[in-house]
């Protein structure tokens, strides 16, 4: 799973998110790493809805535009499941390694 | 803003998504308007900004992974642009095969080369371009799809470096617009969203267009009919197994060589092998294609 795929379903798993708020919400997710053009946006879009990750919610107008939202599947909140898991263990394995050094595994953030 | 209120910034968008196949623009373009013009408010903007040109990039990116679609990336793509996908993939990797044919050729000749001093000005650095279409074959079928487009760049580096030397322009093209246009299918076909293709059977059709330039490379000359016998033979199976996309494919093929020909017929330069070559040729190129009856599957 791409990490762009990961944060939009992240940002889709606390509540169904429209275009808009799905950028807004990986950029926070990603502390301003990632900001998500419209083009990347929706080819992540596409490929969650037609691996059954993702689907269609319902449509608002705001201000005269159209604002679709789209929501996690069962199986994208598995996927999102089955993905933490493996990231956690690579963290878990990087954690050891470094507590091994001597190093801590966290620097904190000035 | 116009009588309608639209912006210029709006009409300026509107007119990049243009770039996206209709059938998905009809469905997405209000969303993704609405989108772009979220966080640009301002008046002096909405008259004379521009699209970034990262979000051009993103949406050109787009276009092509929808014009030549990969049916498992999408929903409710229209068969033609899973078809158009599908053939423009198997030309890049018709390409690349001949490239690998090449190659084969190019390792016999130079180690020919190499013991005999007649032929020692044969022999320069640059000429290691020319494997460049084996590594991406090998890259390709790896799932690397960067080293494989960069690999495949080497021919068309050589093609444009040798464009002068050569005086003639028949051989240059017969052998350099198809490195060119394998290059560009394999740029555009094989986008983040394509499938990997299949390595098991693909590795034979490599393995033997290797094996054909290896000893294609001691009979100078006869490549190129060799090459359009193969591509008829691939062309009458296309046919009897119904494959759509191969058929499609090699016809294409068929036409990229066919294209010097053409040119230099109507030049009026003669050639003993010109004429049996472009027989074969267009026999390839129009024979027919069973239509397909279902949309291509999808891996």
């Amino acid at each position: 799973m791409s990490e762009q795929a990961f944060l939009v379903l992240t940002a889709l798993a606390e509540e169904p998110l429209h275009g808009y708020a799905i950028v807004q919400a990986v950029e926070q997710l990603s502390e301003g790493r990632m900001v998500l053009r419209v083009g990347t946006l929706y080819g992540v879009l596409d490929r969650l809805v037609a691996d059954g990750l993702a689907e269609r919610d319902r449509e608002e107008v705001h201000q005269g535009r159209l604002r679709r939202y789209y929501k996690l599947t069962d199986s994208g909140v598995r996927a999102l499941q089955a993905e933490v898991a493996r990231l956690s263990a690579n963290v878990r394995a990087a954690s050891a390694v470094l507590r091994g050094r001597g190093v801590q595994p966290w620097t904190s953030r000035a | 803003m116009d009588e309608q209120g639209v912006s210029k910034l709006e009409r300026r968008y509107r007119r990049l998504l243009k770039v996206l196949p209709k059938w998905y623009r009809q469905d997405r373009e209000e969303e993704m308007v609405g989108l772009f013009l979220a966080d640009r408010s301002d008046d002096l903007d909405l008259e004379h900004g521009w699209p970034g040109w990262g979000e051009a990039a993103a949406m050109l990116g787009l276009a092509v992974r929808t014009h030549l679609a990969a049916g498992a990336a999408l929903t409710n793509v229209p068969a033609k642009a899973m078809w158009r996908g599908e053939i423009v993939r198997a030309l890049g990797m018709i390409g690349l095969l001949l490239g690998v044919f090449y190659a084969g050729a190019a390792i016999t000749s130079l180690s020919v080369a190499y013991g005999n001093p007649e032929w020692a000005p044969e022999i320069t650095w640059w000429r290691v371009l020319e494997l460049g279409p084996i590594v991406a074959f090998a890259a390709l079928l790896t799932g690397r799809r960067t080293l494989a487009k960069v690999a495949a760049f080497a021919p068309v580096v050589l093609a444009v470096a040798t464009v002068g030397q050569s005086g003639h322009v028949f051989l240059w093209g017969v052998f350099q617009l198809p490195a060119i246009v394998t290059f560009l299918c394999l740029c555009l076909g094989f986008h983040r969203e394509a499938p990997t293709p299949p390595a098991r059977r693909l590795l034979w059709w490599g393995g033997g267009a290797l094996l054909l330039g290896l000893l294609g490379g001691f009979a100078t000359g006869t490549g190129l009919l060799a090459i359009a016998l193969i591509t008829l033979v691939v062309r009458v199976v296309a046919f009897v197994r119904g494959d759509f996309v191969l058929g499609r494919a090699v016809s294409l093929f068929a036409l990229l060589q066919l294209a010097p020909l053409a040119f230099l017929l109507v030049g009026g330069e003669v050639l003993v092998l010109a004429l049996p070559l472009a027989v074969l040729l267009v026999l390839c190129a129009v024979a027919p294609v069973r239509k397909p009856s279902a949309r291509p599957r999808v891996s």
